[in-house]
């Protein structure tokens, strides 16, 4: 026990927390903004993920690329493909309801699961990539934690001051209005679609960029990182929690929820080594008890929607998207 | 506003850690134990880890570690996956400060826990399930080690011993998935190497009714040998059936999903006099005695998968603290010096004997209940294959394969 190996620890900490973040603002354009209930996150996350893989790492026989580019271009192939991806799903998906955009997003995401693991020629199948560069990698140890760590406090902070930007300016509120009123929306000349559409897409790039650092982090990529229960479930509980429909609310529900996933472990195992084992499972059980306290009591989540040019939500709002049954 | 984040966590992580401290001494020597306890292999890591844990107390209950210090596990949930994985490694690493990592079970979670966690931060990291042949390839400082073989390996060592038997030109098939697949690699590029011919290669899906025109097509190689990478009592019976049938190939190899029992059933044996296949042999000998003795003592079940494995890694790692008498840096290698013959034979749970032999300076070569653990440069040990005719209502070793 000694505050170095805690500092390393709560760095990396921190690096997860981040990455987390970044998939609950994507998901927050996406469900928050907009409405429409991705419950796909794992797929644009693995599409990132193998995208930026396939980039960067050295070359392979037996498997298109890798291409050995710089990261960035990896990053920005990253988003670039998670986009290109979800374009074609979004034009044939959005027209549902959202119900059923919800069971078709599942479907896509398991669809994207199955290729990973089958197609070797492009994505390695069950073995996956590895020898994935690393920014700073090369630094001993917590320095390269530590350059990572501010790289993914840059990334967050940039996604947070440009969706925050794009959602003040009037996109976002007329994504809120169709959100909350589709026909009336539709009434005032406003594309329903294609504006939902852009959204998605939107949504799905920044999804694919936090991909992209969760493979650099761990410099290999296998198909099991695509879990639902990790990449889609766990990123929805985060933002039900922080609040949806508020940036803040998202990085704030990624940092508590992945807090309580990592911290309780270490309460966990103080209890005597026969029920240590079981209790492994407890975590998954408080995050979900954690879930049905939030909704119960504060449905809205921790930091609820603050809507611009409207000082506070009147009291007794309903959470974004209950008023009209979704 | 991160920032603020950032204090409230390491707050948390502090009070957390302190909470942890407690019970711990200071003169124990902690391992951590990360395995998939929570997700998809749930099932299979509790006897895993129990194995492991029986290893260590054997360890204490044996003299102790290191002038009568005890060994303490760490139990992490890797839960078969990356985050898990390194979320669980960082703790045990950062946290508990262990020497040494037994886990993760996933070959997923060995990748990441290796290169973010254990390669970094100077962990040695000996896994008993990583199968993944990515395994071998990483770039790791002489850090990761596995007692389980690659998959690639059971695949080439059959290769050679088909090429040995005088088969110089075969047509293999194989069922599309990662384990037919792997093997069916593995195989074509060991054959080709050392100057067999591979007439046809091509896979085929599972369950289907009819393989003919498939086998069919691979008779039209005019290769006289069928290699079936597929399960005896699936896709690959059928597959056998319907070559025998029709008379397609005078000779049948598989590898260890072959070797099913059901094969012998639904053909019989005489028609079954030119079918073998490879299979991992358990070293029947006194250390898996030894290792089943004590772990039905202890409660377990010795035939659970990878519990031997899981049993090895730890002792492995034991042994290797005592050797290199607790210092970090020294534990790679004594981990090769503990496990590669030649030496004086330990066998499992003889604690008191490798401890004595280490303290007088005498060279130990560890023999466990899944192998003799050679480990090669890239931290990986060949496994125990022997190839199998069929005999009687049974299958019969014919020769141990290299």
């Amino acid at each position: 026990m000694d505050l170095i190996g805690l500092a390393n620890y709560a760095v990396f900490v921190a690096i997860l927390m981040g990455i987390y973040a970044l998939l609950a603002l994507g998901l927050n354009i996406q469900w928050g903004f907009s409405g429409l209930f991705n419950a796909g996150i794992a797929g644009f996350f693995a599409i990132g993920a193998y995208t930026s893989a396939i980039l960067t790492s050295p070359t392979v026989a037996g498997r298109v690329g890798g291409f050995d580019l710089p990261i960035v271009i990896g990053w920005v192939g990253a988003m670039a493909m998670a986009g290109l991806i979800a374009w074609p799903i979004g034009r044939v998906c959005l027209r549902f309801r959202s119900d059923y955009l919800a069971i078709a997003t599942i479907g896509v995401a398991e669809i994207i699961r199955l290729v990973i693991r089958t197609e070797d020629w492009l994505t390695g199948g069950p073995r996956g990539i590895i020898a994935i560069p690393r920014p700073f990698g090369d630094l001993a140890y917590m320095p390269s934690q530590l350059a990572f760590l501010a790289l993914v406090v840059v990334l967050v902070a940039l996604a947070y001051a440009l969706i925050e930007r794009q959602l003040r300016a009037p996109w976002g509120r007329m994504m809120r209005a169709i959100r909350d009123n589709e026909l009336a929306a539709a009434a005032m000349g406003k594309h329903i679609e294609a504006r939902r559409l852009q959204a998605f897409v939107f949504g799905s790039a920044v999804m694919g960029l936090a991909g992209a650092l969760f493979v650099h982090f761990n410099r290999s990529v296998t198909p099991e990182a695509i879990d639902p229960m990790l990449a889609t479930f766990l990123v929805w509980i985060m933002l039900i929690l922080g609040g949806s429909g508020n940036n803040r609310g998202a990085i704030l529900g990624a940092v508590v929820i992945w807090g309580i996933w990592s911290l309780s472990e270490l309460l966990t195992d103080r209890l005597p080594t026969e029920v240590a084992v079981q209790a492994k499972y407890v975590r998954v059980f408080v995050i979900g008890l954690t879930l049905q306290l939030v909704l119960r009591f504060r449905p809205e989540g921790i930091l609820p929607e603050h809507e611009p040019g409207r000082a506070s939500p009147p009291p007794g709002a309903a959470p974004p998207g209950a008023a009209d049954g979704r | 506003m991160k920032t603020r984040f950032l204090g409230k966590l390491a707050g948390a992580a502090g009070a957390a850690a302190l909470l942890a401290g407690l019970p711990a001494q200071a003169q124990d020597i902690k391992v951590g134990l990360l395995g998939g306890i929570t997700g998809p292999i749930a099932a299979m890591a509790p006897p895993m880890v129990d194995a492991a844990k029986l290893a260590f107390s054997q360890v204490n209950a044996g003299g102790g570690i290191l002038n009568g210090r005890k060994i303490e596990t760490v139990v992490g949930d890797s839960g078969c996956n990356p985050q898990a994985g390194t979320d669980a490694a960082t703790k045990a690493a950062n946290i508990d400060r262990v020497i040494a990592l037994v886990g993760p079970h996933c070959s997923g979670a060995v990748l990441a826990v290796a290169n973010s966690v254990a390669v970094p931060a100077g962990v040695l990291l000996v896994t008993p399930s990583g199968t993944s042949p990515a395994i071998t390839a990483l770039a790791d400082r002489d850090l990761v080690y596995r007692t389980v073989p690659s998959d690639d390996y059971q695949g080439r060592a059959l290769a050679r011993t088909v090429k040995a038997r005088g088969i110089g030109s075969v047509a293999v098939t194989y069922l599309n998935n990662d384990y037919g697949k792997g093997l069916g690699e593995a195989f074509k590029a060991e054959f080709e190497a050392i100057g067999g011919k591979v007439a046809a290669y091509s896979g085929h899906e599972e369950g289907k009714a009819s393989y003919r025109s498939e086998l069919a097509q691979l008779a039209r190689s005019g290769a006289d040998t069928l290699v079936v990478f597929d399960y005896g009592d699936g896709t690959g019976l059928t597959m056998l059936r319907q070559a025998l049938e029709n008379r397609m190939f005078k000779n049948y190899i598989g590898a260890d999903g072959m070797k099913s029992d059901a094969v012998i059933k639904a053909l019989g044996a005489d028609n079954l006099k030119t079918f073998f296949t490879s299979a991992p042999v358990g070293e029947a000998g006194a250390s898996k005695q030894a290792f089943d003795k004590a772990f039905s003592a202890a409660g377990g079940r010795p035939d659970a998968i990878f519990a031997g494995n899981s049993y090895d890694a730890a002792f492995l790692v034991a042994l290797a603290i005592e050797h290199a008498g607790g210092d970090r840096s020294k534990l790679a290698a004594s981990l090769r010096a503990v496990s590669s013959a030649p030496g004086e034979a330990i066998l499992p749970g003889e604690w008191a004997k490798a401890k004595q032999a280490i303290a007088q300076g005498r060279d130990i070569d560890y023999k466990g209940a899944t192998g003799d653990h050679e480990f090669d440069k890239s931290g990986d040990v060949p496994g125990a294959y022997a190839f199998f005719g069929v005999k009687g209502s049974t299958y019969e070793a014919l020769a141990s394969m290299k």
